[in-house]
């Protein structure tokens, strides 16, 4: 027997979830179908995401500034990345490229950890999202339905970015054909260290804009990598639709499986990924070819 | 002279006896508490097997984890939650259920390559903790782990020896560390493991060379999860208690993280990394008191050691022996520098005599040795190949020439097999090979020398040579792990030979990346030639040589062409004219004419397709 | 990994010792010194052979006593070794912190002979035996693995003679077992599963605080004259041995006596961040009560959010295993009027002098009122000493014997006794109610106690959860 108010609420919990995620995920995808570099430190963006902006809170005491500090510290963060280290490694093999991120996330975190120490953090909602909000049909915390609304907007800002900007059509040319778009003369290398820089601020702003809701501690990303990974398996590498329905199947896998069990959630997550990867190898809206 | 030059037989393993015996004496001198370096021994172990999963097979697995946990899970379950008493017996019943657990997590994760493959090991590691976690704890705990693992034992019957010293506990485990790294040494020694080298360097060209590489990986895979499932059941056993952090990320990231420290594709890499990492850790925690910092310290070396040191601690420690071996015996010996490359036609007559190609006694069996009907290939609404009927003779030497763009390269891909056509039919010695794989047409005697050199880069000519010989003598797939590969019988001669036959007899012992470009063009076909096919594709051979080079090459193919049949593409026309008897020629995909080189040269159809293609092919 | 993970690389480490490198013990030990006589095994002659001084050591003290555990070595120099594994990061970090201001304090009162702890273990003499006790602390972060590998360490390095720690009964249940492999006494810390001296009970470890079932039958009649019968009850439980079993009290003595229904159980895994999936369920579930027996930064996030979903109030927040610091970091605006079992309430000073004198020190050192934690950290060291002075000897047979005697003896809240079957401390459990910030007489006055229920009718029979001690040596 179904409980079919716990359904829809759940299904609520999942869609917020899992639009977080499609951020998260659309930020490692445009990176790895751009350039070719599956970014394990991007687990590390979210969490120093929502550090920089718990500094930025604690000095201002205000939300938005908040916000704006972890997406552009993390961009920051990107950019510099991408042009001291990153851009060393494109000629190398990919397990190259997979050691030095794997290193990088290990320095960041540790970084952190080193400043700020272990015990987690927590940045409050705004005021204005504070409290209960009653939808008719169920009560739901007013943050985390405004959570839905802020990184709803963030995607479409980012789909903008990408598909009605010059920049977004080099970055989409650069996932079909980095060689064609190195031909154009477009300076590719510029075009790299922007991507990494627009992928990380994802993290980032998913980071702090998450941070009301649970706290921060400095392994706040490890986590959240991994069901990255899933997100983009499932969705496809370098399709940034394919992580926007990878994020929201996962979501809804983990919440409506806990309505059952939620010690089974993640399982099924895992499961669900398996079965793609055995029936669709590519993911569900990802194509052939990049390995 | 052996495949592999090895003047002392288990000097390595005496060496690493000696020191084992010796360290439990030396090292707490140095720092090292007991505990660690035990915790070292099983850390090493594991990385022994991750080590010829990535170093030496190039697979960069995530989630070693899961078969840590499940090892050291099952043998904790037997020891704790059963009446079973004795270590050793559920030690390897933990390494056997990890074992049959890689095989199946294998299947699945090997079906894709490079970052794929790591993101789904990395999943699959993640199902196997939060399975573990609750699903499966009543028989792992979850959360709580299983305390209570006892000693390690031995049971003789009449006897039990309990290991509950540090001291005795330090050899038990040393006593574990060396027998996996005997067995690691013997793997890599073996036929297999220098195939597993030459998975890493070139997957592809392995493939193509008649090897099932995807066996391959998987036995690896299996190993690397066996090692890496013995360990966990000797964490157990040390720490009296089997942790669910075992099937934590972060093991497998410090796993990685160890070998790469000490250095990936040396066996003895991963024991430096542990040392290295659980000293260091030490050190910070215990002496400098500063906590965590260890592992920033440790993050920011391994990121400068993965962008300088590619082959970490180990790698660094070779480089330097060989530096200061390579002084001393520059001095003593200047003149030993490699010569030049000797042109040595007088030795190939010989050779090619030793070497004949297999299946084809040619007197009796005349008529075709390939046959294609309709062959086409397309990819979209491209048509790179259309309705190709093509006949080929045994002992037939055939040119195939066409503008750029004709389809010459697909329909070589076709013939091997590494291309799946769309339609029609290719009957290779009177067999249907049309929907085989590359390794099985290279089994059947069929093989390509390619456009682009793929060699296996790091490795040395007769290591090059031996892989592709290896496919002919031992067949698509044969799981010797413990033969040695210099006992392999007949391999040293093929190798020889094949050297002889390409000129390459003096470089045997140089790694490729040091040849010049005409001894790597020259190496591609001998790796072609060293398969003994009955028929060999070469896919313009002659380019990007010198005019001398072509002539000195031209001759090479004529005398390698005694006995077996060759189908050449070429742009050279001159030196294809001269080299082959018939000629096809493609133009869009399709067979434009064919005939003998003097019948070409008239053929007014090819006139006009050349004339609007390469200008002055024929000047 | 990470044995001594420090939650602020750049305070001062956790461990306390001086690390003087001329004492005996602090010296980094060849192998040839190791605890156990390496003899036991064959392949330990290669050993006494190859190092000169393996032979006399083990022949030194073979008189009646064999050598076991640390013993002799530990007690050898001018101090005896404490080995704490307490969570310093993680989950229970704030609790795991609370615990080790009180070892620290012990640690200082038993080498100063300070009153209090003169009246806990008479026999003190500014140390214990002639010897001072250092106290050395790792950060466990509540994860068994890291707990064993710090005590381990400890025992190589320092010769420790008491491992002590938990704030997570995973933790004191592997080290449980680990001090009856390594022959080492162990005390648990903060440790609410019943199995700890249940199941998983060993004959090296003891157990100085209340858990689940004690808990359980001391809130279940309150609650039920509280409420009534045939109530609905939602639980949260985290994941592990303390969740488990102490849900399963409550939930019994619930059902069983009141006939109340557990309508869902909410299971979450330690360190969970997002409770919304679990909260869902219990909201759309029809309770009338949440009983949360989630515990360190888990219960605290838990409760915020289901106030945020509206959980709380709609339902009544019942905590039957006390969290120090609830109330500090939730507020008393939730934790007004809920119903709570602990171990230790500062108030309890104005019926107790000792508790008053505990609080009284403590506060002046760290400048707030202590919490159960250190309450509970603070005794068990103290019996600890009280236990080896009267023994007169580290020899750790002879301890455990002295603990076994089941004598009556002091803590901060009267007369109480170990059993020996089990190695319980036979101890009474405090009822508190929260109060509203208005009643609050203090800005720590959080809790009102509203019973001391006696220890002896709470506890379960020595054998019912399946204890079997096993063997001394």
């Amino acid at each position: 027997m179904i409980n079919w108010s716990n359904f829809i609420a759940q299904c609520f919990n999942g869609l917020v979830l899992g639009a977080l995620l499609a951020l998260i995920s659309s930020g490692l995808t445009i990176i790895y179908g751009t350039l070719g570099v599956l970014n394990l430190a991007h687990g590390a963006m979210f969490m120093l995401g929502g550090y920089a902006g718990w500094v930025a809170y604690t000095y201002t005491g205000s939300f938005l500034v908040a916000v704006a500090a972890g997406a552009l510290f993390v961009m920051l963060v990107g950019l510099v990345t991408e042009r001291l280290i990153i851009r060393h490694f494109y000629a190398r093999p990919p397990e190259d490229q997979l050691l030095v991120t794997f290193g990088l996330g290990i320095v960041f975190v540790e970084t952190v950890r080193f400043f700020f120490g272990s015990l987690s953090k927590t940045v409050p909602p705004p005021s204005l999202l504070t409290g209960i909000t009653n939808l008719g049909f169920m009560v739901y915390p007013t943050y985390r339905l405004g959570l839905l609304g802020i990184v709803s907007v963030a995607l479409l800002a980012l789909y903008f970015v990408l598909y009605r900007t010059r920049i977004g059509m080099i970055v989409r040319a650069g996932i079909e054909d980095s060689v064609m778009v190195d031909s154009l003369g477009i300076n590719v290398y510029r075009v790299f260290m922007l991507v990494f820089g627009i992928g990380s601020m994802a993290a980032g702003f998913a980071g702090i804009v998450n941070a009301p809701v649970v706290s921060i501690a400095p392994d706040v990303g490890d986590a959240i990598l991994v069901q990255t990974f899933v997100v983009v398996v499932i969705g496809g590498v370098g399709s940034f639709t394919g992580a926007i329905l990878g994020g929201l199947i996962a979501g809804e896998i983990v919440s409506i499986t806990s309505m059952f069990n939620p010690a089974y959630s993640y399982v099924m997550l895992f499961i669900a990924m398996t079965l793609v990867l055995v029936l669709r190898p590519y993911g569900l809206l990802g194509s052939a070819g990049r390995e | 002279m052996p495949t592999i030059p090895r003047q002392r037989p288990f000097v390595v393993e005496a060496l690493t006896a000696l020191a084992l015996l010796a360290a439990p004496f030396i090292l707490p001198h140095l720092g090292f508490s007991p505990s660690t370096i035990n915790r070292i021994l099983i850390y090493a172990l594991v990385g022994i097997g991750f080590d010829l999963l990535f170093g030496y097979t190039g697979l960069l697995s995530f989630g070693q984890a899961a078969f840590f946990g499940t090892g050291g899970m099952f043998a904790g379950y037997l020891l704790t939650q059963t009446s079973f008493t004795n270590t050793i017996v559920a030690l390897i019943l933990g390494t056997l259920v990890a074992g049959v657990v890689g095989y199946l997590v294998g299947l699945l994760a090997l079906r894709r390559t490079g970052i794929y493959f790591a993101m789904i090991t990395v999943a699959i590691a993640e199902v196997f903790f939060f399975v573990e976690f609750n699903p499966l704890s009543a028989f792992t705990g979850g959360e709580n782990g299983l305390p209570g693992v006892p000693s390690p034992n031995l049971m003789l019957g009449f006897k039990t020896f309990t290991f509950d010293s540090n001291l005795s506990m330090y050899f038990f485990f040393a006593f574990w560390y060396f027998a996996g790294l005997v067995i690691a040494l013997r793997i890599v020694r073996s036929p297999v493991g220098l195939l597993l080298r030459a998975i890493r360097d070139n997957p592809l060209r392995a493939q193509a060379l008649g090897h099932d590489i995807h066996g391959y990986k998987l036995t690896v895979f299996v190993v690397a999860a066996m090692y890496a499932g013995f360990a966990g059941g000797l964490l157990g056993l040390m720490q009296g208690f089997m942790p669910p952090d075992a099937f934590m990320f972060a093991t497998s990231g410090e796993i990685v993280m160890q070998t790469a420290i000490g250095g990936a594709g040396t066996l003895f890499g991963p024991l430096l990394g542990a040392a290295t990492w659980l000293l260091l850790s030490d050190f910070f925690q215990t002496t400098l008191h500063l906590g965590a910092t260890w592992k920033l310290v440790l993050g920011i070396v391994f990121v400068l050691l993965v962008i300088f040191l590619r082959r970490g601690l180990a790698g660094a420690i070779m480089d330097l022996v060989h530096l200061a071996r390579g002084k001393r015996q520059g001095r003593a010996s200047p003149a030993t520098a490699t010569p030049a490359m000797p042109v040595q036609p007088v030795s190939v007559p010989a050779a090619s005599a030793a070497l004949p190609p297999r299946h084809t006694p040619l007197q009796d069996k005349p008529g075709p040795i390939l046959h294609t009907t309709g062959l086409s290939k397309h990819y979209g609404g491209v048509h790179a190949n259309a309705d190709i009927d093509f006949t080929v003779n045994h002992g037939e030497r055939r040119g195939i020439i066409g503008p750029n763009g004709a389809g010459k390269s697909t329909f070589f891909k076709m013939l091997t097999c590494e291309v799946l056509p769309s339609s029609g039919r290719i009957v290779f010695e009177g067999q249907d090979i049309t929907q085989l794989g590359v390794a099985d047409a290279c089994q059947l005697g069929l093989t390509k020398s390619y456009q682009i050199n793929q060699l296996f880069e790091r490795l040395t000519v007769r290591h090059n040579l031996a892989i592709a010989a290896l496919g002919e003598i031992r067949g698509k797939f044969k799981l010797d792990l413990f033969r040695d590969l210099r006992k392999v019988p007949g391999l040293d001669a093929q190798v020889e030979h094949t050297a002889a036959l390409v000129h390459l007899a003096g470089r045997l012992d140089t790694p490729v990346s040091e040849l010049a470009y005409g001894e790597k063009r020259r190496l591609e076909i001998g790796l072609a030639l060293a398969t003994s096919p009955s028929l060999l594709l070469l896919d313009e051979p002659l380019a990007g040589m010198s005019p001398q080079e072509r002539v000195e090459t031209v001759a090479l193919l004529k005398s390698i062409a005694v006995g077996r049949t060759l189908i050449v593409i070429d742009h050279d026309m001159d030196s294809l004219f001269e080299l082959v008897e018939r000629v096809t020629v493609l133009q869009e995909g399709r067979v434009l004419v064919e005939g003998t080189a003097d019948e070409i040269k008239t053929d007014p159809k090819v006139q006009e397709a050349y004339l609007g293609g390469v200008q002055g092919a024929f000047a | 990994m990470t044995a001594f993970d420090d939650h602020d690389g750049r305070k001062a480490p956790a461990a306390l010792a001086s690390q003087d490198l001329s004492s005996p013990a602090m010296r980094p030990m060849p192998f040839a010194l190791s605890r156990r006589n390496a003899l036991r095994a064959g392949i330990g002659i290669v050993g006494a052979t190859l190092v000169p001084g393996i032979g006399h050591m083990g022949l030194a003290y073979a008189d009646d006593k064999p050598a076991i555990g640390t013993w002799p070595a530990g007690s050898q120099g001018s101090s005896v070794f404490i080995g704490a594994a307490v969570p310093l990061t993680g989950t229970y970090a704030v609790q795991g912190e609370d615990e080790r201001k009180g070892l620290e304090l012990a640690v200082e009162h038993i080498n100063t002979n300070n009153p209090l702890m003169k009246a806990l273990a008479p026999k003190i003499n500014n140390g214990v035996l002639g010897k001072k006790v250092e106290l050395l602390v790792a950060d466990s972060a509540a994860k068994p693995n890291q707990a064993v590998q710090a005590e381990q360490t400890f025992i190589n390095q320092n010769k420790v003679v008491l491992m002590f720690g938990s704030t997570s009964s995973a933790v004191a249940v592997a080290l449980n077992k680990f001090a009856q492999r390594e022959k080492i006494l162990y005390m648990a810390g903060i440790s609410g599963s019943n199995d700890t001296t249940g199941k998983d009970c060993v004959r090296y470890g003891f157990r100085q605080g209340f858990y689940g079932e004690t808990a359980a039958n001391a809130i279940g009649p309150v609650l039920l004259a509280q409420f009534g019968k045939n109530r609905k009850a939602a639980f949260m439980t985290p994941d592990y041995t303390y969740g488990h079993t102490t849900t399963k009290s409550v939930a019994d003595y619930l059902t069983e006596k009141g006939g109340w229904t557990v309508v869902t159980n909410q299971v979450s895994p330690l360190g969970t961040q997002d409770f919304s999936q679990y909260l869902t369920n219990i909201g759309n579930s029809g309770a009338e009560f949440l009983i949360n027996v989630n515990w360190g930064r888990d219960a605290v996030l838990s409760t915020q959010q289901a106030k945020q979903f509206g959980i709380i109030p709609k339902m009544t927040l019942v905590v039957p295993y006390q969290i120090p610091f609830l109330a500090k970091e939730v507020g008393p605006d939730l934790t007004a009027g809920v119903f709570a079992a602990t171990d230790f309430w500062w108030t309890l000073e104005d019926k107790y002098p000792l508790a008053k004198m505990f609080v009284e020190s403590f506060q002046k050192k760290y400048g707030y009122r202590p919490e159960w934690g250190a309450e509970n950290a603070y005794v068990s060291l103290g019996h600890w000493a009280r236990m080896v002075t009267e023994a007169g000897t580290f020899y750790p047979p002879d301890v455990i014997k002295q603990f076994e005697k089941g004598e009556t003896i002091p803590s901060l809240l009267g007369d109480v006794h170990y059993r020996p079957q089990d190695h319980q401390l036979v101890r009474p459990v405090i009822l508190v109610r929260g109060k509203a910030k208005k009643d609050m007489k203090n800005d720590e006055d959080f809790w009102e106690v509203i019973g001391i229920v006696p220890g002896d009718k709470l506890m379960q029979a020595p054998d019912a959860f399946g204890c079997k001690l096993g063997d001394y040596t």
